[in-house]
């Protein structure tokens, strides 16, 4: 429970505002590659904020304010050129770092473009992505997250969804929601509509744990059946600061997105990255994206997959949650914590200091903690992450199957081949002996 | 990857009375929430000009409020017990 006054603060996203001033440290994802391949420049809302983001014939991209400066005309609808975009309405045109190169209406000599420049973000492109930095410089490294640069069959998922996203986030810190949201619920329905329901997701927790680390918050849990030294307990996965989960298990690995486009709005992206060991991987000219449902046609939430479940918990607690009305317990300790980190971060940035996440030394490939054998389900964990949850919308989703049962029958394959190894090797080590034996014993005889 | 923008600046938030249940445990909680940091004496309340973080959750008939001071950095529980038990000293 949290007073009007700080739920309001925990929730916005301008400029100005300590939570929005604090998002201002972040890179976000604002458009796929592929979108500026198809066409060189496009709108893009990040923060409550509108931008055209673009990609020059060079091969630069840049990210300006929608508005131009000189009348306030979208340059969303701006023309690419090889300098940078020129604003539609009357030829003003900017370069990528927001400097005014022409007015072509204006007499040279004025040096009136001089004095007007654009507030430029940086832009750089990574794993399918294209990504932003609107904050104030120098912009800090983009974080080259595992996910984002290993290698491996790789798909978006996304859609819009009308929330906050603190309230998303906070999902990321409450594993008990798992076998009640994604278990109890989806039991329910899949009797009621007629459809399998995983039996993965249901396993009762018995101990969670939480661990602020250098990236955010790992969480922990311990299921039915399992112990502290399975790697959902063992290793966990993390909560990235701010507004990033990073997931997986059984050879899929996944960034859960969640992108404050404004302040009730939040673009959820499933970045996944199919990657199981034993199988060659298809060549991806480019990353297939593809929108997740999140209503069926009677206008209802569609929760027969897991995160279309996930989606309705989050849609439906409003626009932006009442935090005066709720009623946390014992079970809500992880959504203390990370409320306590966002305003942690917060004091941070009102002190000049870079917020957690936030970095500066080049790493080539960021490895997150995150558990290989979920809920203790083995193998089949592969399978069911595809039908039953987002990747079944995926156009390549038949495809990852395949590519999941052949990397699992090749790895049988070479498994049992080994095991025929070491047993010929143990039977001829077997003969050998007793060849030796017989050996030894003839000379002995002898 | 252009969202529809659904939200407005004018979004009401909290004491939204239209979903919100209990608001006489919303009272309770600004009645009796920590008003002061206990290591620095900083108000914590925004509604007092502080710059500290409250969050208050309930087990059993506690009352723990999960404090952050925004002024010296402090963090920590503070809780309304209903009742202090102890139990005997091991031996």
């Amino acid at each position: 429970m949290l007073t009007a006054e700080q739920n309001d603060e925990l929730t916005q996203v301008a400029a100005g505002t300590p939570m929005g001033e604090l998002l201002r440290r972040y890179w976000y994802p604002v458009a796929f590659t592929r979108e500026l391949e198809e066409f060189p420049v496009r709108p893009a809302r990040l923060l409550g904020e509108d931008f055209a983001v673009f990609k020059t014939p060079r091969g630069r991209y840049g990210i300006l304010p929608e508005a131009c400066p000189h009348r306030r005309a979208s340059l969303a609808y701006g023309v690419v050129e090889a300098d940078g975009l020129r604003c539609p309405y009357h030829g003003w045109l900017f370069d990528a770092d927001g400097s005014c190169l022409d007015q072509p209406a204006e007499r040279e000599e004025t040096n009136f473009r001089s004095r007007v420049s654009a507030r430029a973000g940086v832009v750089q492109e990574m794993g399918g992505l294209v990504w932003a930095y609107i904050g104030p410089a120098p912009a800090p490294r983009l974080p080259r997250f595992d996910v984002f640069v290993m290698d491996g069959v790789r798909d978006i998922g996304w859609t819009d969804l009308p929330c906050n996203f603190v309230q998303i986030m906070e999902n990321a810190v409450d594993p008990h929601h798992t076998e009640w949201l994604h278990g109890r619920f989806f039991e329910f329905m899949a009797r009621h509509q007629g459809f399998d329901a995983p039996p993965s997701f249901g396993k009762k927790h018995i101990k969670v744990g939480f661990d602020v680390f250098e990236w955010g918050i790992i969480k922990r849990r311990v299921v039915e059946g399992a112990s502290e030294e399975d790697d959902d307990w063992k290793i966990g996965h993390p909560l990235v600061f701010p507004y990033n989960m990073r997931v997986g298990g059984a050879n899929i690995e996944q960034m859960q997105i969640r992108v404050p486009v404004d302040r009730t709005t939040t673009r959820f992206m499933l970045y996944t990255v199919h990657a199981p060991v034993g199988v060659e991987y298809p060549p991806q000219p480019s990353v297939p994206d593809y929108q997740i449902p999140v209503y069926d046609s009677s206008g209802r939430h569609r929760v027969d997959y897991v995160e279309g479940q996930d989606m309705m918990a989050w849609v439906t607690q409003g626009p932006i949650t009442d935090r005066t009305v709720e009623h946390l317990g014992r079970s809500d300790i992880g959504v203390t914590m990370l409320r306590r980190m966002f305003k942690e971060q917060m004091s941070r940035v009102s002190r000049g200091e870079d917020p957690l996440g936030v970095y500066r030394d080049y790493r080539s490939q960021i490895d997150l903690p995150c558990e290989k054998n979920k809920f203790d389900s083995g193998a089949t964990f592969a399978i069911d992450f595809i039908d039953r949850a987002s990747s079944r919308f995926s156009p390549q989703a038949d495809a990852l199957k395949k590519l999941h049962i052949k990397a699992h029958e090749n790895r049988k394959a070479h498994e049992n081949g080994k095991a025929d190894e070491k047993g010929k090797a143990h039977e001829n080590g077997k003969a050998d002996e007793k060849g030796k034996a017989h050996e030894n014993g003839k000379a002995a005889a002898g | 990857m252009t969202a529809g923008s659904v939200g407005s600046p004018g979004v009401a938030v909290g004491g939204d009375v239209h979903r919100g249940w209990f608001p006489a445990d919303a009272e309770r909680h600004r009645r009796d929430a920590p008003r002061y940091c206990p290591a620095c004496a900083a108000a914590l309340a925004l509604a007092e000009g502080g710059q500290g973080l409250i969050t208050e959750y309930w087990t059993g008939r506690d009352r723990v409020f999960v404090c952050f001071c925004g002024a010296c950095g402090w963090s920590g529980d503070i809780v309304l017990a209903a009742r202090v038990t102890g139990h005997e000293a091991a031996e």
